[in-house]
């Protein structure tokens, strides 16, 4: 149930509607937006009386959610979320500014990674990502360098300013990643983890939570609310492609899922192109589809040499191709009313 | 530049800060835990009075108390109201315990 207030409505008064819905066993949650205050009520509702909340003072409507997600439906929130990332000079996500994250796909040493996070900052990126642990179909193939990759990470973070965001694969490692990085991901493959979607919601950290390969956009918003249910607020969804008979490409980027989650969810809506289409000539036709969608921002894996990377090298953006995929991305941000960082075209002169 | 000496007082002082944030780390601790004392007993005298041990209404007034306490404070209600959802989560599951 969501209980709208007048924007005028007193500490006290606030105070005491909640502490009527509490009285019931429920708890409550706080939206202020400029125009009004939105007090989402969680929990069993079969007590609570519409017309008895309604009547209490500062109460201007009491409206029931029928969607099984609350605190991720887009009516919890007087505004949209607006995700504060990494320190003063860090990003924000879901304001008007348009967040391209960009990196390899692994963390495979430290000069790469380092070279990579400055041609992207200087192209105009705002975050890094890089893999640590990889969840790998194969179990034979290269599954990450875990702890010494968030190292890397946090020492790369610390040199260039980026923040950084890597994947968490196993609730065990949820405290190391968050010693290291700014965001922590749940890739596709985790993203019905329950477990691992609990221990992240009790990290006060943000989550990039990204859509797994068979999941409904429902779904998607239910594993958010897993998250936010324990109390961590901070999600980023991610589309990333679905899995369809079209074998053309690796995935199929499910565009409508963009303006169908914004309509949803008062949470961020980022894409990453480069697993959608599994090949690096796809990624700018994606992410400009993508950003024309109303996308918050992109996740992009970029690789200083993709024919040598020891994963997903035929997706990377060598780091030329990157700043030109920047350069050409500008329009379309500008037409979907969004900035874009410009770059700092000295940036990788600057001394280390 | 920093200087070396003005490095060292700050040093210093951060040093004492963090020695003051431990005292209060202390006492916080040794106040949940009284506070979980008082929880099993509140739960022994409910029991000798024949009520139940589970009283939402009572808790929901707990937590309206402990916001407007830190609203007073200067702080962020919506945060130790968080805080106390979660302290009066712990009292409770030491009543029942019993």
């Amino acid at each position: 149930m969501i209980i709208v207030t007048r924007p005028d409505i007193t500490d006290a008064e606030l105070d005491h509607i909640r502490e009527r819905v509490e009285a019931y066993g429920l708890r409550t949650h706080i939206s202020r937006g400029e125009a009004r205050v939105v007090v989402g009520c969680i929990g069993d509702e079969a007590h609570l009386s519409e017309a008895a909340l309604r009547i209490l003072p500062g109460v201007e409507s009491v409206t029931p959610v029928q969607k099984p997600y609350k605190l991720a439906a887009r009516e919890f929130a007087a505004e949209p979320s607006v995700i504060r990332v990494g320190d003063r000079a860090g990003a924000t996500l879901g304001g008007r500014e348009l967040v391209v994250i960009a990196g390899p796909c692994s963390v495979e040493g430290r000069e790469m990674l380092e070279e990579t996070a400055r041609a992207v900052r200087a192209a105009g990126a705002g975050m890094l990502r890089g893999g640590a642990f990889k969840p790998r179909t194969s179990p034979y193939a290269f599954q990450g360098l875990g702890k010494i990759a968030l190292r890397m990470l946090a020492e790369v973070r610390a040199r260039t300013g980026l923040p950084v965001v890597t994947e968490v694969m196993d609730t065990r490692q949820v405290e190391l990643v968050a010693e290291h990085a700014d965001v922590l991901q749940v890739g596709a493959r985790n993203m019905q983890n329950f477990a691992l979607l609990s221990e992240v919601g009790r990290v006060q950290r943000p989550i990039l939570l990204k859509r797994g390969l068979a999941a409904t956009v429902r779904e998607l918003l239910m594993a958010a609310e897993y998250v936010m249910a324990q109390g961590n607020r901070d999600v980023i969804l991610c589309e990333r492609g679905i899995r369809t008979y079209e074998t053309a490409t690796r995935n199929t980027l499910d565009v409508a899922a963009i303006p169908v989650l914004k309509a949803e969810t008062h949470l961020p809506v980022i894409v990453d192109p480069s697993h959608a289409g599994g090949r690096a000539d796809l990624v700018a036709p994606l992410a400009f589809a993508a950003v024309a969608a109303g996308a918050d921002g992109l996740i992009v894996e970029v690789h200083p040499c993709p024919e040598q990377a020891v994963s997903d090298g035929d997706q990377s953006l060598t780091l030329p191709a990157f700043a030109e995929l920047m350069r050409a991305l500008r329009p379309f941000a500008a037409a979907a009313g969004r900035t874009l960082a410009p770059g700092e075209p000295d940036a990788v002169q600057e001394a280390a | 530049m920093t200087e070396p000496a003005e490095a060292t007082s700050a040093e210093h002082n951060l040093k004492r800060l963090r020695e003051e944030i431990e005292r209060v780390d202390r006492a916080i601790v040794e106040l949940v835990a009284e506070r979980v004392r008082l929880g099993r007993e509140i739960g022994a005298a409910k029991r000798a009075a024949g009520l139940p041990t589970l009283d939402p209404a009572r808790e929901a007034a707990v937590v309206r108390r402990a916001g407007a306490l830190a609203r007073e404070a200067g702080l962020v209600d919506e945060e130790m109201r968080t805080l106390f959802w979660h302290l009066i989560g712990i009292s409770r599951r030491a009543q029942v315990e019993e």
